[in-house]
């Protein structure tokens, strides 16, 4: 298959090319800008094969892409930071209408002050808002997760959001697998979810409801989020067919006899799993989906290890808690026999991972500290 | 071909063109069969301001996303730059490459140099670049230059194989361009080794 060096968010727009959408709405933001630069090219190339609308704001991306996927429409958008906090309402009432849109979003801190490095707090917001979260770590798993997430949110009728860091992601060249169209079109075919609007009939949508209908139509959207790991597992049976790759929902390399596992997404999941070899008898849990969360999962594969010691690197922080990756896997093992301790390596500000600061980390123990803080520019 | 992993840091100023410079060399290291990847960092980029880009190279797939701290090759496309954040961290046996003509050591500072020895290249990029007419209004670019010069002094990647790869990536002044990366590839000298 052909090898591309390409960025990204080069790999992002071409996996929407080859999937084939109706509609793109998207407004430009750094680090996000290639994917919607690349999109436009492809469109002004007559390549897009769906429409391309340059909207005025974030809010009015999501907005068109609400509209269109009503109407049965697939639709993609991308945005980064303020452009994801911008959408933020419209991102509840996507989720809220049960319309499969795909988004992308690339990690970059949210203001004040201004900066650009992949701060995850801006998807983390999002936590929230009913959509599913995955987690990619190279360019390779941005191209295939964009494929994987319309046919997840195709069959479960909810929202999806491909997230991955900002630069070490976003703007690093790298080799891409970039399948043909036809191939592509042998994984996923032309949409197929009901339309929810249509053409000369009348209806009212999303109209005011009760607390107890409401009810039942959150857990609803909960217990068909709850489905999301196994239908992955699904796809990826279907994809490593087509593809000869495939993903887990969690991704662990866990040696035998290591009792402290390193717990992370993302970027730095790529870091830590290139030092494993390095470090003595320290496993790596690479979180890939985190909307639904995979509790379960990750306390049978804790479990099963007899994992003594998690280090969770969370490039995120809930002021006045500490790292959000740590907080949900603290609240996935209360109650477990011998659960683990749970280490927080705090990242915020989208800090870069070294290996010197992943080696004094390790060495580090929590015991002058409750909840085992430790932030990353003290570790350098 | 060399097993161990490769870094390269590229020091020059907004509108010298590194960031496409390191895709470039990137693509040709693609080439020779090394899994290669160029990044870059992103400041308030404007042209004239400090910009670094970042290439990584193995024959593993699997590498680090991390900056890089202790670069095997530091590329010089502005010798003006601040001396000391051009070599900081560049490895023992590390090798420099800078774009200049006469008097390529002034800026490099020499109250901060270690004691070790840097093989250092020099290549007068600037007079190339306008001998090929490479400008964009009255801004040379060096960067084709630089690369058959970088080329040249790592051996990682051919001159065929770095042309190649400018055919793919750029996309004006393709010819002049090609002549520009070979005569930088053949003109390059090694100025000898800076110790303490």
């Amino acid at each position: 298959m052909p090898f591309e060096l390409i960025s990204g968010s080069q790999a992002v727009a071409i996996a929407v090319q080859r999937v084939g959408v109706d509609l793109v709405a998207a407004y430009p933001i750094t680090p996000q800008t290639a994917i919607v630069e690349t999109l436009a090219s492809i469109d002004a190339k007559g390549e897009l094969g769906g429409e391309f609308v340059s909207v005025e704001s974030e809010y009015a991306a999501l907005a068109f892409c609400k509209g269109a996927a009503a109407a049965g429409a697939r639709v993609f958008t991308a945005t980064s930071s303020h452009g994801l906090a911008y959408m933020h309402e419209m991102i509840h009432w996507c989720s809220g209408a049960r319309l499969p849109i795909v988004m992308v979003n690339v990690n970059r801190a949210i203001g004040a002050p201004w900066c650009l490095d992949p701060d995850q707090g801006d998807s983390l917001s999002q936590r929230d808002t009913g959509w599913l979260q995955i987690y990619c770590s190279s360019a390779q798993e941005v191209f295939d997760t964009v494929l994987q997430a319309f046919a997840l949110s195709e069959e479960l009728l909810l929202p999806s959001m491909v997230i991955y860091d900002g630069f070490y992601i976003s703007h690093t060249y790298e080799a891409v697998d970039v399948p043909e169209k036809q191939i592509v079109r042998r994984f996923i075919g032309p949409p197929v979810f009901p339309a929810q609007v249509k053409p000369g009939s009348l209806g009212n949508l999303h109209g005011l409801t009760t607390s107890e209908t409401q009810l039942g139509l959150i857990r609803r959207r909960h217990e068909d989020m709850l489905r999301a790991p196994a239908l992955f597992d699904q796809i990826n049976d279907r994809f490593a067919q087509i593809f000869g790759r495939r993903y887990k929902v969690i991704d662990s390399v866990i040696p035998p006899g290591s009792k402290t596992v390193i717990l992370t997404v993302g970027a730095t999941a790529e870091t830590v799993r290139w030092c494993l070899p390095k470090l003595k008898d320290i496993g790596l849990i690479q979180l890939r989906m985190f909307r639904p969360f995979p509790a379960e999962r990750l306390g049978s594969l804790l479990k099963a290890h007899e994992v003594e010691r998690v280090v969770v690197i969370d490039r995120n922080c809930s002021v006045g808690m500490g790292g959000i990756f740590a907080q949900e896997l603290r609240a996935a093992i209360y109650g477990m026999t011998n659960p683990p301790a749970v280490d927080d390596l705090i990242l915020a500000g989208g800090v870069d991972l070294t290996v010197k600061m992943l080696e004094n980390m390790l060495d580090s123990r929590s015991a002058e500290s409750r909840v085992g803080q430790k932030w990353g520019t003290d570790l350098q | 071909m060399t097993n161990e992993m490769l870094e390269f840091r590229l020091h020059g100023r907004g509108g010298q063109g590194i960031v496409v410079a390191a895709v470039i060399f990137a693509e040709a290291m693609f080439l020779e069969g090394y899994y290669a990847r160029a990044f870059s960092l992103y400041g308030a980029e404007r042209r004239g301001a400090p910009v670094t880009a970042f290439i990584r190279a193995s024959k593993e797939r699997l590498m680090p996303r991390s900056r890089i701290y202790q670069p095997d090759y530091v590329v010089v496309f502005d010798s003006t730059l601040s001396g000391s954040t051009l070599i900081a961290g560049l490895k023992e046996e590390g090798t420099l490459l800078i774009n200049s003509g006469e008097n390529w050591n002034k800026n490099l500072p020499r109250e901060i140099l270690p004691e070790k020895l840097f093989k250092i290249n020099t290549i007068d990029a600037l007079e190339i670049a306008w001998k090929h007419k490479l400008t964009i209004g009255s801004f040379p670019m060096v960067n084709t230059v630089m690369l058959g010069a970088l080329a040249r002094i790592s051996g990682l990647a051919s001159l065929e194989n770095l042309i190649t790869s400018i055919k793919k990536k750029v996309t004006v002044r393709i010819d002049a361009n090609i002549s520009a990366a070979t005569e930088g590839y053949e003109s390059v000298k090694e100025v000898g080794q800076l110790a303490t």
